[in-house]
């Protein structure tokens, strides 16, 4: 028997590992965008990633290495993104699907490869258990027993807020986005600034991917059942927490959530007795919330003005 | 934008070069013999009337999910949705057709591909309102409709209508009279072809020689100017909605009803996202996007060719180099566009 304050423990406790990939994802892409740049590729990033840092971590060890490796993919696949949508100005939906086919067929192909002779896995990142916090009934194993890539997406959710929003930097990052013709004026290198903000939002997808495999799965899946549409929903989770860092976190929680209810639920054998199949109506959760959300939450969200237009010096 | 001229064509032909330096580049890396395996692509595409019909099937169902994204691309809706739009317009065919196993073929198939069109028009109408009425960028909805029509396919794949008598997740098999006939005996070369390249012309027809076309393609060039020209942009809107949510299931049926005869859950493979992709190497075009998705199919057959292959190559380099052929012309169309004073 299955107790339901249990239940609702495990679903809050997972609910934060599984809000860290998609909060990192979420930030750097508000960074994209707050620069005028849609990256649509962070899914496969993410993918590409999640397949170099397992592999690097189960060869040498080293979680560090793993990390930076990971972050190292984002920031080749952002030089990319930047390159043919800012340098060249190419249509940035499509160069995003792009990107996202070719990051994730190169980690399938080089998880093909390597798994010829072995079988890539590591230990996920231990929880540290903060000193007399972690135990505190109910709030200890959902708040203060987590890994410190969990902490550290709060962490550095919060510092991109703040350089967002309280530095020149953030200030000529919003203003390159909103009127690029008025920040070109003002003596900033609009697509400079593009460069950096698509680059830093690649590489924190990067890590994102990296976090999932290194701080939550341990493995590697092909074929997008790793990932499984998280990247995706960092982009939506963009558009509710209207370009900002600090509402990511809240975004970013509630999708955490949806793929933590699905994975306790599939987990607990509540549902089987609704038939065979049935479990795929808790996959769709996150999704489903991802509509409804954006049916509450449109009104208002205005994206950046010059989203997705390049720029071009008259 | 019609208009040939014969630089037209060299972006394509630098793009399709590049990337196959690319490729080569990266199949040397890897210790794999680069000209060996673009010859195997080729003859693994092909090679063999089996291949080549095999080719010729499937650029069937990418032709069609391409004009899925391409029709509404022309009026600048951006449905990324196709590939769930396929999945449930394939649905509906199968439901429908289960119904026809006493009709003659001449009824079943137009019922079934009707009822396959509807489907994929239901699964996109959600999206649609909330654009027209909502004003909400359909992006990200209809992104996010593809995996719950995935889960309610797999759903219903795997309980409901399982066939109990087949240990995979499929439904049991459509009525024979509902079979999309063959057009190369015992081949998978089948009328499905015909349906796709019908729809390329009737898409071409609708959106050049037409006035609703007339008004797609100016809503799409420029959204005001369209609107205060008198073009009611919301109705064009909601044309390409409803024809791209009735490509999108066509091409679900195709492979449904023309190689699997049962719907079977994953039966896709992307060609919904690949679409997108064949739209983009046909340059949004309805006729360039005929030739694009023969290309993208030949590349796809002929990777799979070379998987079973004695190199063994992972196929998933063969999307890489799909994904690579794409942003090159993407990107020296552009670049040419950009010097010649053409753009786009």
């Amino acid at each position: 028997m299955v107790s339901y304050g249990d239940l609702t423990i495990s679903i809050l406790a997972a609910s934060l590992p599984l809000t860290m990939p998609i909060l990192y994802a979420a930030i750097g892409e508000v960074y994209a965008e707050r620069s005028g740049v849609l990256n649509m590729g962070i899914e496969g990033v993410m993918s590409l990633s999640a397949f170099v840092s397992l592999w690097v971590t189960f060869s040498t060890g080293s979680y560090p290495y793993g990390l930076l490796s990971g972050m190292a993919v984002g920031l080749a696949m952002g030089g990319l993104h930047s390159f043919v949508t800012v340098r060249i100005g190419i249509n940035q939906l499509i160069a995003g699907l792009m990107v996202y086919f070719l990051a994730l067929s190169l980690g399938d192909f080089g998880y093909v490869i390597v798994t010829k002779t072995t079988y890539l896995h590591v230990r996920p990142i231990s929880p540290v258990q903060i000193p007399a916090l972690s135990n505190l009934p109910v709030l200890g194993p959902i708040l203060f027993s987590q890994n410190v890539l969990v902490y550290a997406s709060l962490a550095v959710a919060l510092l991109l807020g703040l350089i967002l929003f309280r530095t020149t930097w953030g200030l000529k990052i919003r203003a390159v986005g909103e009127n690029p013709e008025a920040a070109d004026s003002a003596g900033i290198n609009v697509n400079l600034v593009r460069h950096l903000c698509v680059i830093t939002g690649s590489t924190l997808a990067g890590l994102a991917g990296a976090s999932l495999v290194l701080g939550y799965l341990g493995l590697y899946a092909t074929g997008d059942t790793l990932v499984a549409g998280r990247g995706w929903i960092a982009i939506v989770v963009v558009i509710f927490a209207r370009w900002s860092p600090y509402r990511a976190i809240a975004g970013a929680w509630v999708f955490g959530l949806g793929y933590s209810i699905a994975a306790i639920f599939i987990g607990s054998g509540l549902f089987s007795d609704l038939g065979p199949g049935s479990g795929y109506f808790l996959l769709a959760i996150p999704y489903i919330f991802a509509i409804v959300f954006i049916l509450l939450f449109h009104r208002g969200t205005k994206s950046p003005s010059s989203l997705t237009v390049p720029y071009k010096r008259k | 934008m019609t208009r040939v001229s014969p630089g037209k064509y060299l972006p394509y032909l630098l793009g399709v070069l590049v990337s196959l330096v690319l490729f080569s580049v990266i199949l040397s890396a890897f210790g794999y013999d680069a000209v060996t395996s673009m010859e195997g692509l080729v003859s693994g595409s092909f090679g063999t009337t089996f291949l080549a019909s095999e080719t010729f099937f499937l650029m069937g169902p990418l032709l069609l999910a391409a004009l899925a994204f391409l029709v509404p691309f022309r009026a600048r809706f951006y449905n990324i949705g196709v590939e769930g739009q396929l999945y449930i317009g394939a649905l509906f065919g199968y439901l429908a057709a289960a119904q026809l196993g006493g009709f003659p073929s001449a009824v079943a198939i137009p019922v079934m591909l009707l009822a396959a069109a509807a489907g994929g028009t239901i699964w996109l109408a959600l999206p649609l309102l909330m654009r027209i009425k909502l004003q909400v960028n359909e992006i990200f909805p209809t992104l996010v409709m593809n995996f719950i029509a995935l889960d309610v396919v797999n759903w219903l794949t795997a309980g409901p209508l399982k066939d109990p008598l087949s240990g995979n997740l499929q439904t049991p098999a459509l009525p024979q009279s509902t079979w999309l006939p063959a057009l190369i005996k015992s081949t998978q070369f089948n009328v499905g072809v015909i349906v796709a390249l019908a729809a390329a012309v009737a898409v071409y027809f609708v959106l050049y020689k037409t006035v609703l076309g007339y008004e797609i393609r100016a809503s799409g060039a420029s959204p005001r100017a369209a609107q205060s020209g008198g073009v009611n942009v919301s109705r064009s809107i909601l044309a390409v909605g409803l024809m791209s949510g009735a490509l999108a299931g066509l091409a679900g049926i195709v492979v449904v009803a023309g190689v699997d005869h049962v719907l079977a859950q994953n039966f896709s493979p992307g060609y919904g996202y690949q679409g997108i992709s064949v739209a983009a190497l046909g340059s949004f075009h309805p006729l360039g996007i005929v030739v694009a998705s023969v290309l993208y199919a030949a590349l796809s057959v002929g990777g799979e060719s070379l998987q079973r292959s004695v190199a063994a190559i992972p196929i998933d380099l063969v999307y890489a180099l799909q994904a690579i052929i794409v942003l090159s012309v993407l990107v020296v169309e552009k670049w040419i566009g950009d010097r010649t004073g053409r753009s786009r």
